[in-house]
């Protein structure tokens, strides 16, 4: 076939070393004996992988994110999908301008976004940290929810849909017997893409802080700042782990690999 | 067959959450001052934006900042973009997953790698007095290049998918067409395939610059307190010396620059291509 120009393939290599290079560089720090950030390690241990699997404000900030991923997601599916279903099959108009509302919430700052809840929700009506972190997660979650559902239900063969009605079956037992069948994997799409963006996300519960709303990442972010020894290595290998299990799992459900990139790609198109 | 009232009942809910916990309190934070928050309003808000000269120079180093890293985004992500859009199935698949692979991790855990190479005691530290080219450890953080090299390394494999992605709808046969007429293979990409992608490229440059100005765990690790940038001024002004309504000027600036960005971006590409 055509010959690639060499410089391409070379500037490649480069960049998806400079790409994934640094991260398993940590891999290698988190290993070490000694007790400082370091690489290469100096002398090879899993103490601290012992230690930050006991490590109390880790595990407590775990416990928190995991939680609110779960909640953020079920509640942005809740609602993300309705609205789907509304834009898509209910022909809910002007769609243009609704589904552009809907994209908002990843277009404005993260950090705008976690310093006016604060304001609002937290200073002004008096909700509590959580509530309004619980809160934030979820409207950031509910542009993917309604662009990756929207997505499936607009390429689901409408006919199945009619066939059913025809049959006689009611607009519930359409939408659980065939409906959300058919769009199965882009459900399960867009509940990955959520668990794992509201996981990841720092801004939103750096700035609603209060009891109970440290994170994992944020209490990472702490840690670093004060602390210079490997734990947080640690915890990121683990992480790693986690994030490769995710996509190999994944990539088999629902092609997520494509689905990711789609909507990293797209995040700003309605 | 389906019912006005079916499709408004569907919409309603995600219709008031949106507003009531993304637009109202955006909306009110920006221009307006949220009841019971001591803090005058727009006036206020541009008024702590003409005094204060820390938010200006905050300003100009995200914009700086940002600039350089879509530029060297787009340097290194490119060719990768065009080089997944152009190999065969497999290949394609495993270097789209190892470019994509790095978005499913925290910015903290993607950011924390650069401790161990610039760091005082890190890589490139100790390369350095290895080698003889300094004489004792050197400090790498902190600095803006650290901050602009961290952010780089986060938003490449946006340029990248967002590059195979308008590479992918460029057909191969125009710049085998281009070869047969004479051009070099670097010819025919710069003046055949890289023209054609151009407004997918711009997609891709436009959410980098967006993303680069509203980052913050990066230029917190790696710029510190003596480089701040719009988004560690922000949470400073929020959480540390509680300047409300500086804060706000700020959120605001941030706002508008990345809402700028957008909407140049949304106007360009239709110059830019040909129709």
């Amino acid at each position: 076939m055509t010959r690639r120009h060499p410089v391409v393939g070379a500037v490649a290599a480069v960049a998806l070393t400079f790409l994934l290079g640094p991260i398993l560089l940590v891999v290698g720090v988190a290993f070490t004996a000694g007790d400082t950030i370091e690489f290469p390690p100096r002398g090879l241990s899993l103490r601290w992988f012992a230690q930050a699997l006991s490590y109390g404000p880790f595990l407590e900030a775990l416990r928190t994110s995991l939680l609110v991923a779960v909640a953020g997601t079920v509640l942005a599916l809740a609602l993300g999908l309705p609205v789907a279903l509304s834009l898509n099959r209910g022909g809910a108009r002007p769609r243009g301008a609704i589904g552009t509302l809907f994209t908002l919430p990843v277009v404005v700052p993260e950090l705008v976004l976690g310093y006016a809840l604060f304001q609002t929700l937290m200073v002004t009506f008096r909700v509590s940290a959580f509530g309004a972190l619980l809160a934030g997660h979820t409207v950031l979650l509910l542009p993917y929810a309604v662009r990756v559902t929207g997505a499936s239900l607009a390429q689901a063969d409408r006919s199945l849909e009619e066939a059913a009605r025809g049959l006689g079956a009611g607009g519930w037992a359409t939408f659980t017997r065939v409906t959300l069948p058919v769009i199965g994997p882009g459900v399960a799409a867009a509940s990955v893409l959520s668990l794992v963006t509201s996981f990841n996300n720092v801004p939103l519960s750096l700035l609603l802080n209060g009891p109970g709303t440290t994170t994992l990442p944020v209490a990472m972010l702490h840690h670093v700042e004060f602390a210079f020894d490997p734990l947080v290595a640690a915890v990121c290998t683990l992480l790693l782990v986690l994030a490769v299990v995710v996509m190999l799992v994944t990539e088999r459900l629902a092609g997520f690999t494509d689905v990711l990139a789609r909507q990293e790609a797209d995040r700003w198109r309605p | 067959m389906w019912r006005r009232r079916t499709t408004g009942l569907l919409l309603a809910p995600g219709l008031a959450v949106l507003a009531l916990v993304f637009l109202y309190p955006v909306a009110v934070t920006l221009v307006a001052a949220p009841a019971g928050v001591d803090d005058g309003g727009l006036a206020d808000r541009l008024g702590a934006l003409a005094a204060d000269d820390h938010i200006w120079r905050a300003a100009a180093r995200t914009v700086r900042v940002a600039a350089l890293v879509t530029g060297l985004c787009l340097l290194l992500g490119l060719p990768v973009g065009f080089l997944i859009s152009r190999g065969p199935p497999r290949r394609r698949a495993v270097l789209l997953a190892l470019a994509v692979f790095p978005l499913l991790l925290s910015t903290v855990v993607r950011t924390y790698s650069w401790l161990v190479i610039l760091g005082r005691t890190g890589l490139l530290s100790r390369a350095l007095t290895g080698l003889g080219l300094a004489e004792r450890p050197t400090q790498l953080l902190y600095t803006e290049t650290a901050v602009v090299v961290g952010l780089t390394q986060l938003f490449t494999p946006l340029v990248i998918i967002t590059a195979y992605g308008a590479f992918a709808h460029v057909h191969p046969d125009l710049e085998a067409a281009a070869r047969g007429l004479g051009a070099s293979a670097g010819s025919a990409f710069r003046r055949v395939a890289l023209p054609l992608a151009l407004p997918g490229v711009l997609v891709g440059a436009t959410l980098v610059f967006a993303g680069a100005v509203t980052a913050f765990t990066t230029p917190l690790l790696l710029g510190g307190t003596r480089t701040p940038t719009l988004a560690t001024l922000l949470y400073d002004y929020a959480n540390v010396t509680v300047d409300w309504s500086s804060a706000a000027a700020v959120a605001l600036l941030m706002t508008v620059i990345v809402l700028a960005a957008g909407a140049l971006a949304a106007r360009a590409p239709a110059k830019a291509a040909p129709s």
